[in-house]
């Protein structure tokens, strides 16, 4: 993306919980510069437009669509990708709630409904079937009619480990 | 299977998907994820006229801009510039003229996509505008423009037994009405991508997004003027399918590109380019008349299907035959006329999805059968529970049913939640309505009245561990996992102890596409077919060295034991080590192509497919009739699955298929040449989704490995119209246009309004 006649801006966040500095440019998405820069590619692009929520990340702990975020705008934050999230082999109970429903499809909507409801969780430790689903209707899926991913969601928010999610 | 094996119970379990925990983490690679060294990217000029000669073409000024790797039209093509699957009508570029808007004009290639995007703003196309064509009864008079050379009318099925005029003449009561459906998108998640490159032996390869990695090797190859031999497609993993990765979207484009300029070559889609260039649900025009004697059977229906298939065939004629035979819906009618005729218009192709035309043939049958009932004074659970298809029936093909005909089991499982959901519809808010409806279907399993076989190897390795070779491309629909169960079952494994390699042309054979629900008891039937083989062979190598009967041995987790003496066996492992050093294969072949007949061209009849999937749909809705606002509270989804071979895939295919009749029915709807991308175009979201009932019937299909049949475009068919019923129910009235969105239902609602007092025979 290098292009001579354009100010590069220089960012530093924490990534995944690692620090990192760049150079980018004013106008490049987040999520281009996650994918195509830093090479995470399990941030995904359904629309690029906002409106399908593959692309949501987590900075400062809140579900943000990447696409729609300028890189610049990473600068001093805290940001989370999908592949910060299980530590090591073991999942991230979202992750394992999910699982254990049969709510993975084809998988593309997975990264980001993943963290819409670590987000989530994060606000709100114990949402209801109705505060789960409107904070997944930003998530579009096509295959699996999103009633195992809230079921999962449902069934961690009303257990214990809603807290080990938020911790973690 | 008879055969000498303990069962593993890899049958009717919920196991994990497989892969799933990669898609989790974010670790699997889709087609856009892949990046190699020295990668550029190909980006396609689209014509913005539907219909129009390209009188000149000047790509010069293109040439200076950085990063510019070549322009290349029709002329660079080396091979036959004709593809499609069925019909081959399209040009992967086109050479005089473009027949919609989206149409391929010329591949830019360049070192990066903004350098690509640049050199493409700069080349002059200079079009003179043809008339244009919308409507494909228009398309079809004499002073239409003529869209292909051969004409517009792409193709007619007729389906007739019986008298049907004599028997509408004679019936109680006749219903005709006239019902329509729009241009649908597949809006699967992923949009189109792929990768190519020459590998050091030459061979072109080519990662995609794809459901079809077989047919795409043949007509890239095609294209390129290829053997088939060097050119090999691996399917990546796929973000969804629903038919319109069946086509060839960007794999001819990467390997033309990557061809040409001899260096690995990506393309991604934006969203708005797959909204663009991939097919789309047909839009069908369906004239009904039905007719039914007092005592509530079905004597007749009378249908004509005006199907538009814009630009180009794809899976149009697919689509034309399969709306035909399924006009009929689940139900016993001796006496039909059925006639569809397809046309090419200048609005954008429309293929496969899912479903292929039954969802809105079903929209129509449905919507009759409820008229009917009214009429009759019959509730619409018992007009339906008296014609349904039994064992002994007659489709309307001719053909006779012998086995796993579940539809009355779906009914039945359905009518307690109909009965209350019935009682309970009162509304307490004014103006807001309750309704409930109830819709059914059929659906055969794979292509219709053809052969489509499939194949695939089941291997013992030296080491002794089993791995499964199929063409079949996993689309998210789960289909990797159960062709591992079914081979599990097969040789008493666990499936987790076996490999799979999947949807790679250089190590796989074809399975046949990923369409047409067809998967599980096709491609599970060849592969069942490998592993009883392989069964076979092993328990023979088992017998001569436990010098033992065969009779006498079973399978289980990866050795054959004597069941005289537990204690005695023999691993796979040793068995595997004996025979490589005899020279006995034990990599075994499997085959399966169902069993039809084609259908006859005049009339219709034959066996179109060897078995078939049912189901029926209870949906209840709350509908606001100053608003047109359509909430669906609850879908109750029976399904007659033969036999469910991973029951908690079969639930989420059910959901899935709810969600997207959810959509079919209220909302989606793609505006030819005004809907650009998810900013006009809605799908149902968590927040839309009713509380969904799956119930799962299994009526097993002698035929089916294990049982089974298939759930994937079932799931979808009946949630429409019985949505469709719902708000019928709800407002007293009906919409016969697809989608119900809010100006539709307000129409209905405010007709409704006017007549309320006279409203007053509720009950059926
Ligand atoms: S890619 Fe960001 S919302 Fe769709
Ligand atoms: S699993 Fe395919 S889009 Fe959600």
């Amino acid at each position: 993306m290098q292009n001579s006649d354009i100010d590069l801006v220089n960012i530093q966040f924490q990534l995944n919980g690692k620090p990192i500095r760049l150079s980018v440019r004013p106008f490049d998405s987040a999520l281009a510069v996650i994918r195509d820069e830093i090479g995470l590619t399990g941030t995904k692009e359904g629309c690029g437009i906002g409106e399908c929520g593959a692309c949501t990340i987590l900075v400062d702990g809140k579900a943000i669509t990447a696409c729609l975020m300028l890189a610049p705008q990473l600068d001093g934050r805290e940001v989370q990708t999908i592949e910060g999230v299980a530590e090591g082999d073991t999942l991230h109970p979202v992750q394992q709630a999910l699982l254990a429903h049969g709510a993975v499809q084809c998988g593309f909507c997975t990264p980001g409904m993943v963290m819409s409801a670590k987000g989530l969780l994060e606000a709100n430790s114990h949402p209801t079937r109705e505060e789960i689903a409107d904070a997944l209707a930003g998530n579009l899926c096509r295959c699996t009619g999103y009633v195992q991913i809230v079921d999962a969601i449902e069934e961690l928010a009303g257990s214990p480990r809603a807290n080990e999610a938020v911790k973690r | 299977m008879s055969l000498g094996v303990v069962r593993s119970q890899a049958i009717g379990t919920s196991i994990e998907r497989r892969g799933t925990r990669a898609r989790l983490r974010g670790d699997t690679h889709f087609a856009a994820d892949l990046n190699i060294a020295g990668v550029v990217t190909a980006v396609v000029l689209r014509s913005d006229r539907p219909h129009a000669l390209i009188r000149e073409f000047d790509p010069a000024a293109a040439k200076s801009t950085p990063g510019y790797l070549g322009v290349f039209t029709w002329r660079d093509i080396p091979g036959r510039n004709r593809f499609g699957i069925i019909n081959k009508d399209q040009e992967l570029l086109v050479e005089r003229k473009v027949r919609c808007v989206g149409d391929p004009v010329a591949l830019v290639v360049a070192e990066t996509e903004e350098a690509a995007q640049r050199a493409l703003s700069k080349i002059r196309v200079v079009y003179e505008d043809l008339p244009a064509v919308f409507d494909p009864e228009e398309a079809l008079t004499d002073a239409a423009p003529r869209i292909h050379e051969k004409g517009n009318l792409l193709g007619r099925r007729v389906v007739r037994r019986g008298s049907p005029e004599e028997a509408l003449k004679h019936s109680d009561v006749v219903v005709e009405r006239t019902y329509t459906t729009s241009f649908v998108e597949h809006a699967y998640l992923e949009p189109d991508a792929g990768l190519a490159y020459i590998d050091h032996n030459d061979i072109l390869v080519v990662h995609a997004s794809t459901q079809n990695p077989h047919y795409d090797q043949k007509d890239v190859a095609d294209l390129l003027g290829l053997p088939e031999d060097r050119v090999r497609i691996i399917q990546e993993a796929t973000g969804g399918g629903f038919g319109s990765k069946l086509d060839l979207n960007v794999q001819g484009f990467v390997g033309l590109a990557a061809f040409l300029v001899q260096r690995p070559v990506r393309m991604v889609y934006s969203r708005e380019e797959a909204f663009l260039a991939t097919a789309k649900r047909h839009p069908l025009k369906i004239r009904y008349k039905s007719g039914a004697n007092r005592d509530g059977r079905l004597t007749a229906v009378d249908v004509t299907i005006i199907g538009d298939t814009g630009a180009y065939a794809s899976y149009g004629l697919a689509v034309t035959s399969r709306a035909a035979v399924h006009a009929t819906g689940p139900y016993e009618v001796p006496n039909v006329s059925v006639e569809a005729i397809f046309a090419y218009t200048n609005n954008p192709m429309a293929g496969a999805m899912r479903g292929f035309g039954v969802p809105q043939m079903a929209f129509a049958h449905e919507s009759q059968m409820d008229l009917l009932a009214a009429e009759l004074g019959l509730s619409p659970l018992e007009i339906r529970r008296r014609n349904a298809l039994r064992i002994g029936s007659q489709t309307a093909t001719g053909q006779y049913l012998t086995a796993s005909v579940g539809i009355g089991a779906t009914l039945d499982a359905v009518a307690s939640r109909w009965e209350e959901a019935r009682v309970e519809k009162q509304s307490t808010r004014a103006f807001v309505r309750r309704g409930v409806g109830i819709a059914s279907m059929i659906y055969g399993i794979g292509n219709t009245g053809m052969q489509n076989p499939s194949t695939a190897q089941v291997e013992l390795g030296r080491d002794g561990f089993v791995t499964l070779y199929s063409g079949a491309a996993d689309i998210g629909q789960g289909s990797s996992t159960v062709l591992v169960q079914i081979a599990a079952e097969a040789l008493g494994l666990k499936p987790d102890a076996i490999r799979s390699v999947i949807a790679d042309t250089a190590h796989t054979t074809s399975a046949g596409a990923t369409s047409a629900s067809r998967q599980t008891y096709i491609s599970g039937n060849a592969v069942l077919d490998a592993a009883t083989k392989l069964h076979n062979v092993i328990l023979t190598e088992a017998a001569m060295m436990l010098k033992a009967d065969r009779g006498d041995l079973e399978l289980r987790d990866g050795s054959v034991f004597l069941r005289s003496d537990p204690g005695k066996g023999v691993s796979f492992k040793d068995i595997a080590e004996r025979a490589s050093r005899t020279g006995l294969p034990l990599k075994w072949q499997g085959y399966f192509d169902p069993d039809t007949t084609p259908l006859d061209p005049e009339t219709g009849q034959g066996r179109p497919y060897a078995t078939y999937a049912f189901a029926t749909h209870v949906a209840e809705v709350e509908v606001d009739s100053l608003s047109g606002e359509v909430r669906v509270l609850k879908v109750t989804a029976a399904h007659d699955v033969g036999r469910a071979i991973n029951p908690l895939n079969v639930q989420g295919q059910i959901y899935s298929g709810v969600a997207m009749g959810l959509g079919l029915a209220l909302m989606e709807e793609f505006h030819p040449g005004v809907t650009e991308s998810l900013k006009d175009y809605h799908i149902a979201t968590a927040a839309d989704m009713p509380a969904v009932i799956p119930i799962i019937v299994e009526d097993p299909e002698p035929t089916g490995p294990f049982g089974a049949k298939g759930v994937g475009e079932p799931a979808l068919i009946p949630t429409a119209p019985a949505i469709a019923n719902a708000v019928a129910d709800a407002l007293s009235a009906r919409v016969y246009n697809l989608p119900m969105n809010l100006e539709r239902v307000l129409k209905a609602g405010i007709s409704v309004r006017s007549a309320e007092k006279e409203k007053s025979c509720q009950g059926y």
